[in-house]
């Protein structure tokens, strides 16, 4: 009889996990111990400052500047009322879409309705005004979300409205007219992080199909649309974006002609920051056209399909669905570029974050608040543009790229 | 054509067919290369080839007449305001300080040398970045596939951190909450081992210069170099003929860095020009080294000084004054400090710290921090003869308990070696010698900076000149390269190279956020690598580290560097976020000049242009380098 044999060491549990990942070898434990270390002592130390030592009132104070800026304070029910309505959208989508599993635009609702009901909260403490905005607009996202679980033929609807919201958030922002409760609003004093996020989703809104545009006029054969399309997407995406704003700052008061005070900073950062997104946006999908096989095409003129048509139903679906991860990833980077239109003297949440980290010396803290207020900034900044991402991620588990 | 067809004998592929019998022959006709079998002609304006002549006509139209739209507005609009709308403004005095130069340069100079300036920073800036970031990059990169989980999740959390946040706040962090609250100022600058100073002005480093025998040593370089080639080209000749794998460079730089060395010893120091002569204005501490031609030991205009030379300063006895001042600091108030600027242990043989006015001082002892230039003058409370937190002699501030005290410093034996900068100026304290000198007050010392504090009285005593400081210079002759070491004469740094915390807080938000990028390509590199490639060099029993250097590396390498070449163009044209650094480079400069001359079109253009030159030349670099390393199919 063979002799018998230990049974096999364990391959399962905590400690086999520790020697594995952390204590394979001499130098693993040695780098995994100091990494430990130093993790643990920077950490605690940023976790102990951040809630003991740190001065986060003017970060609290200010909470209205950092959402809105100069927005008259009277006239706020305004941009709450705008962010009830994609909220509720939000919603709409949300429940709509829930029979699908697993929903993205139901992961992003949530999350936006958790950050209403946390800012409800911050109301309730620390920024009365808010208060009621919050809580409304939180109710609106729900109301929205069991709209779009009772009645799921409302989804037929919702490109429109969605399409419609954008129209009645620059409405209700902009407002008309001289006197009353819709009294209009100029761009110059939007501000706060409300400036950031018009920019973002307006500038992705129109960069998306002007890239589009640009990508088919790139790979078109007729030589003059190409080359100007060319020439286009080289010489803008060549310059950093602040150039190109300060440039929209100096020249579109004269291409138009006018005088400077007439054309609004926002409308000169509107149109370098579009033109730039556009340009990149043009490459991405440039690179998903180019994914496409040539036996599409060939496929569409068998079946008759005119080159419109054709581009529209055939080509374009397949090209965008190849490059979703670097459309979002443009998104993301045009959010974070928003930042940079302190150049032009927009006012938006970066900006408005370095004004009150330069007013907020005081006797208890001679230089100022800054670290906490730059942490404040990097904070608010990464969770939307992880959330994103994780969106990003999410859509392309989904529609599958990658795998067929 | 029927015709035709009969001529040519039937067969395989000869030409169309010949009508079967019993078929009804069909007409063909060719209409501008489309036959059709019933013969219409397809109307222009179907044609596919006219459509597209049409829309280019009309694209072409479109966008000549915007151009002529946009030209009228322009020049209508420049007419009616008169703002320049040439080059002309570029030979105009500038009249910007700025801080960093590169090459010398005065407010006097043209727009178009500050333009330079810019651009000159900026390459600074870049190209120090890019050799930064990719370092960093790598390691990132690396550790992102280690096999240990904790150093995978710290490099996943910082590239998800760095990534999601924006430059502009992560520079404007750096700049404001890090560099320019944290390190101490500049008077209490902390001095790191190899004689770095740090301070909230910066980083001061020891740097070598060519001083002026440098040229000396200039024959035994280009033989250097020389050689080095020399050894270079043979040494690939033989790697080649024997068809071994290796590299032609080490040998060659070794050859070169050895000849180079020899010939720095051989040159050995060399004297300096005759007539050599050093001038000194005991005011504002400044010996000025140059050729004396004519002999009247003063500094006249076209008489050479000499930069970069060594000079030995010698200052028998001098005496420095200062106040107390209740200094405030980035996260509180430090009250009743004094600070002279600082002196290192070697550089004096006495050095005793008086008040200036005993009088007023009665009851007031000294605490030092640093002998003896900087410390806390208090009052003992308690009588434990010790300095106690809460016992500082303040001016101002919440305990409005006391007032500014003037104290001297006198030092005896002062020796100092210096190396004189770019102008042939060496700079030392402001000493006097005491005699005339009535302490300084000039109305609360509160927060008087340094420089007004050591200013010499504004009117000079009834005798004319201040009564003349003991001060030797002594000129050794220098060595082809010299090592200037950073110090601290007055409130600035002085010798050595200087890294402002502008330049190192740009630096530094660049290199890790571009690192991030960096990271995740050089990880999509390696990983692109087939699987198969690794288990091979296992089979051939390469160690970890050998399968990584030799097979994996090399592999990936093809596959990063296109990227990570745009990552260097994304670095260079993020650097344009400079003004939140407040650093001059290239946009910040233009944008200056932009305000002052309200030139907008001429800036526009030469802004364009730069960063298309900066584009043209990495989409060059990139092709070469796509070229050089794309795999040869067979």
């Amino acid at each position: 009889m063979p002799p018998l044999r230990e049974p096999p060491k364990r391959r399962r549990g905590a400690l086999v996990w520790l020697r594995t990942n952390l204590f394979s070898s001499w130098g693993n434990a040695l780098a995994s111990l100091l990494s430990m270390g130093v993790l643990l002592y920077l950490g605690g130390e940023l976790l102990l400052w951040v809630l003991t030592q740190a001065h986060w009132g003017p970060v609290w104070a200010n909470l209205r500047l950092f959402a809105v800026y100069r927005y008259p304070p009277e006239l706020l029910w305004r941009p709450f009322a705008a962010s009830a309505v994609v909220l509720l959208l939000l919603g709409a989508t949300a429940g709509a879409g829930r029979r699908s599993g697993e929903s993205i635009a139901g992961g992003v609702f949530w999350w936006f309705f958790g950050l209403s009901a946390l800012l409800t909260l911050v109301g309730l403490v620390a920024w009365p005004v808010a208060r009621w905005g919050w809580l409304a607009v939180g109710v609106a996202g729900l109301l929205g979300y069991l709209a779009g679980r009772v009645e799921p033929r409302l989804a037929r609807a919702l490109p429109w409205s969605w399409g419609a919201s954008l129209v009645i958030v620059v409405v209700l922002l902009n407002g008309f007219g001289t006197g009353g409760a819709l009294r209009s609003v100029s761009t110059k004093e939007w501000g706060g992080f409300m400036l950031t996020l018009v920019l973002s989703i307006v500038g992705i809104a129109i960069s998306f199909p002007l890239g589009i545009a640009l990508a088919l006029g790139r790979r078109s054969k007729l030589p003059i649309i190409r080359v100007v399309c060319v020439g286009f997407i080289e010489v803008v995406r060549g310059a950093p974006l602040i150039m190109w704003l300060f440039i929209a700052s100096l020249m579109v008061p004269l291409v138009l002609d006018v005088s400077p005070s007439a054309v609004g900073p926002l409308s000169r950062a509107m149109v370098a920051v579009t033109l730039f997104s556009a340009a990149y946006m043009a490459e991405n999908v440039r690179g998903g056209l180019q994914a496409v096989p040539k036996g599409q095409y060939e496929a569409a003129q068998a079946l008759g399909l005119s080159g419109w048509q054709r581009t529209r139903l055939i080509v374009l679906p397949q090209a965008l669905r190849a490059v979703i991860p670097a459309i979002v990833g443009q998104a993301i980077a045009l959010f974070k570029d928003t930042s940079l239109v302190f150049i032009v003297g927009l006012f938006d949440f970066f900006n408005v974050g370095n004004i009150v980290a330069n007013q907020s010396a005081s006797l208890l803290v001679p230089g100022g608040v800054r670290l906490e207020l730059s942490l404040f900034l990097a904070v608010v900044y990464w969770f939307f543009a992880y959330r994103m991402s994780a969106a990003s991620r999410q859509l392309e588990r989904r529609l599958g790229v990658g795998e067929r | 054509m029927g015709d035709a067809c009969e001529r040519v004998p039937h067969g395989f592929g000869t030409g169309p067919a010949r009508p079967r019998a019993g078929t009804i022959p069909t007409r063909t006709r060719t209409v501008r290369g489309m036959s059709t079998r019933s013969g219409t002609r397809v109307p222009f304006y179907r044609n596919v080839k006219t459509l597209g002549l049409l829309a280019q006509l009309v694209f072409a139209a479109v966008v000549v007449a915007a151009a002529a739209i946009v030209y009228h507005n322009v020049s209508s609009a420049l007419a009616r305001s008169h703002i320049p709308a040439d080059f002309s403004f570029l030979r105009v005095r500038a009249g910007i300080p700025i801080a960093e130069t590169p090459i010398p340069y005065t407010p006097a100079d043209s727009y178009a040398r500050a333009f330079l300036i810019g651009v000159l920073n900026t390459l600074k800036v870049a190209l120090v970045g890019v050799l930064l970031a990719s370092v960093l990059g790598v390691v990132i990169g690396v550790m992102r596939l280690s096999a240990n989980w904790l150093l995978r999740q710290l490099a996943n959390l910082y590239v998800e951190t760095i990534r999601n946040t924006p430059l502009a706040v992560q520079i404007v962090f750096w700049y404001t909450a890090i560099l320019t609250p944290l390190p101490p100022r500049i008077l209490s600058a902390v001095r790191w081992p190899g004689g770095v100073l740090v301070s909230n002005q910066g980083v001061a480093l020891p740097w070598l210069y060519p001083s002026p025998a440098f040229a000396s040593w200039l024959p035994y370089l280009g033989v250097a170099a020389v050689l080095g080639s020399a050894a270079f080209v043979v040494r690939r000749r033989q790697l080649r003929r024997a068809d071994r794998p290796g590299n032609a460079l080490g040998p060659a730089l070794l050859v070169a860095l050895a000849l180079a060395a020899i010939g720095y010893l051989l040159s050995g120091t060399t004297p300096l020009p005759r007539g050599t002569a050093t001038s000194f204005r005991q005011v504002s501490g400044i010996a000025t080294v140059f050729v004396d031609a004519n002999g009247d030991g003063k500094v006249d205009d076209g008489e050479r000084r000499l930069a970069f030379t060594p000079v030995v300063v010698r200052v028998a006895k001098g005496v420095l004054t200062t106040q107390t001042q209740d200094l405030s600091e980035s996260r509180r108030i430090d009250y009743g400090r004094f600070r002279f600027p600082p002196l290192r242990q070697g550089e004096y043989a006495k050095a005793t710290v008086v008040f200036a006015d005993p009088a007023r001082a009665a009851g007031l002892s000294i605490a030092y921090l640093h002998q003896p230039y900087q410390g806390i003058v208090y009052r003992d409370a308690n009588g434990n003869g010790r300095f106690d937190p809460g016992e500082e002699l303040s001016s101002s501030g919440a305990t409005k308990r006391g007032y500014a005290v003037g104290l001297r410093l006198t030092v005896e034996g002062f020796r100092r070696r210096l190396v004189t900068d770019r102008g042939g100026l060496a700079r030392i304290p402001r000493f006097t010698t005491g005699a005339a000198q009535a302490s300084t007050t000039g109305g609360g010392g509160a927060n008087m900076s340094p420089a007004q504090l050591f200013a010499a009285p504004a009117q000079a005593p009834a005798a004319g000149e201040p009564p003349a400081l003991d001060a030797r210079f002594v000129l050794p002759a220098p060595r082809p390269v010299v090592v200037s070491r950073p110090t601290i004469p007055i409130s600035t740094y002085f010798g050595g190279i200087t890294l402002s915390s502008n330049y190192l807080a740009l630096l530094l938000g660049l290199v890790i956020y571009t690192a991030s990028f960096i990271a995740e390509i050089v990880r999509g590199g390696i990983q692109a690598v087939p699987g198969g490639q690794r288990e091979a060099a296992k089979a051939l029993g390469l160690s970890d580290l050998q399968t990584f250097r030799l097979v994996v590396f090399p592999q990936a390498l093809r596959i990063i560097l296109p990227p990570m070449i745009s990552q260097y163009l994304n670095l260079t044209k993020n650097s344009s976020l400079a003004p939140l650094a407040a650093y001059v480079e290239l946009f910040a400069i233009t944008t200056i000049i932009a305000s002052q001359t309200g030139a907008s079109v001429p800036v526009t253009i030469m802004l364009i242009a730069s960063y298309i030159v900066i584009s043209l030349v990495f989409a060059f670099v990139l092709n070469l380098v796509n070229a050089r390393l794309a795999l040869v199919e067979r």
